[in-house]
């Protein structure tokens, strides 16, 4: 069961890691940005936005299951953690680079992200496994 | 109001304020829909919501914030726009303390300060 959840929860940062790479790809082909149905269609108009979808599509269902039968904090951990992957995976794929204000910044959200899936851990108690 | 300095745009910092509203607001939405308990169950809890308001002004925040955080982050590198963007952890939190007085302990306290404090670091430093 614990890899079912281990799996569970590496779906869900896969997802949600997708849906920002998207976003990233999406916004800068459709540059640039202006409030205005022409920026819209730019943005609607090529490949990407549609891989955001599937990845907040996939990311809402993961989450649904999870809620269902794993235990509530590290999924809420799991579920914004994608940062990392995310911040990494801009490195290799957008060519940015890491300042001491991000690495530093990082640290502090993935630590303040941990305590408040402890806070959630603490407050559920798991109920009795059914099976 | 902190000031915003370095790397950041008064556009940006605007498509991050926005963003920030629209995502509590929807989620709160959201919340005051889910948990009206004269809406029943099953298909008569679903029909009750779609009657009123609550559900289609989250699904319309949802659809602007969508729009809105493509444009935040096609202006900033992606790195530095994950870790902005994870001040809405927090703030739907404040939300949910001040609105449904939902428990803040001393850990949630401290992860709320943890990340608002990262995001201060990244939003001064780029």
């Amino acid at each position: 069961m614990k890899r079912f959840y281990l799996f569970g929860f590496l779906l869900l940062m896969g997802f949600d890691t997708l849906a920002q790479i998207s976003f990233k790809y999406a916004g800068t082909q459709a540059l640039p940005v202006a409030a205005s149905i022409e920026w819209v269609l730019r943005v609607f108009g090529q490949p990407w936005v549609y891989g955001a979808v599937i990845g907040y599509v996939g990311a809402f269902f993961t989450w649904m299951a999870l809620l269902k039968h794993a235990p509530i904090g590290p999924a809420f951990a799991a579920s914004h953690l994608e940062v990392v992957s995310v911040m990494l995976l801009s490195i290799w794929l957008f060519e940015e680079h890491l300042n001491t204000a991000r690495v530093l910044g990082a640290i502090a959200i993935i630590a303040g992200i941990v305590c408040l899936g402890m806070a959630e851990s603490r407050e559920h108690v798991p109920e009795p496994a059914e099976a | 109001m902190m000031s915003v300095a370095g790397s950041i745009s008064p556009l940006v910092a605007g498509l991050w304020l926005l963003n920030i509203v629209l995502d509590t607001g929807g989620q709160l939405a959201f919340k005051a829909a889910a948990g009206d308990e004269a809406a029943g169950d099953g298909l008569a809890r679903w029909k009750h919501m779609a009657s009123r308001p609550w559900l289609w002004l989250g699904v319309a925040s949802y659809v602007v914030e969508f729009l809105v955080w493509i444009a935040f982050l096609s202006l900033i590198p992606l790195s530095e726009g994950v870790l902005l963007g994870s001040i809405n952890i927090v703030a739907i939190m404040v939300a949910g303390r001040f609105l449904f007085g939902e428990k803040l302990t001393r850990l949630r306290v401290a992860g709320i300060l943890l990340v608002t404090l990262g995001v201060v670091i990244v939003g001064v430093g780029g």
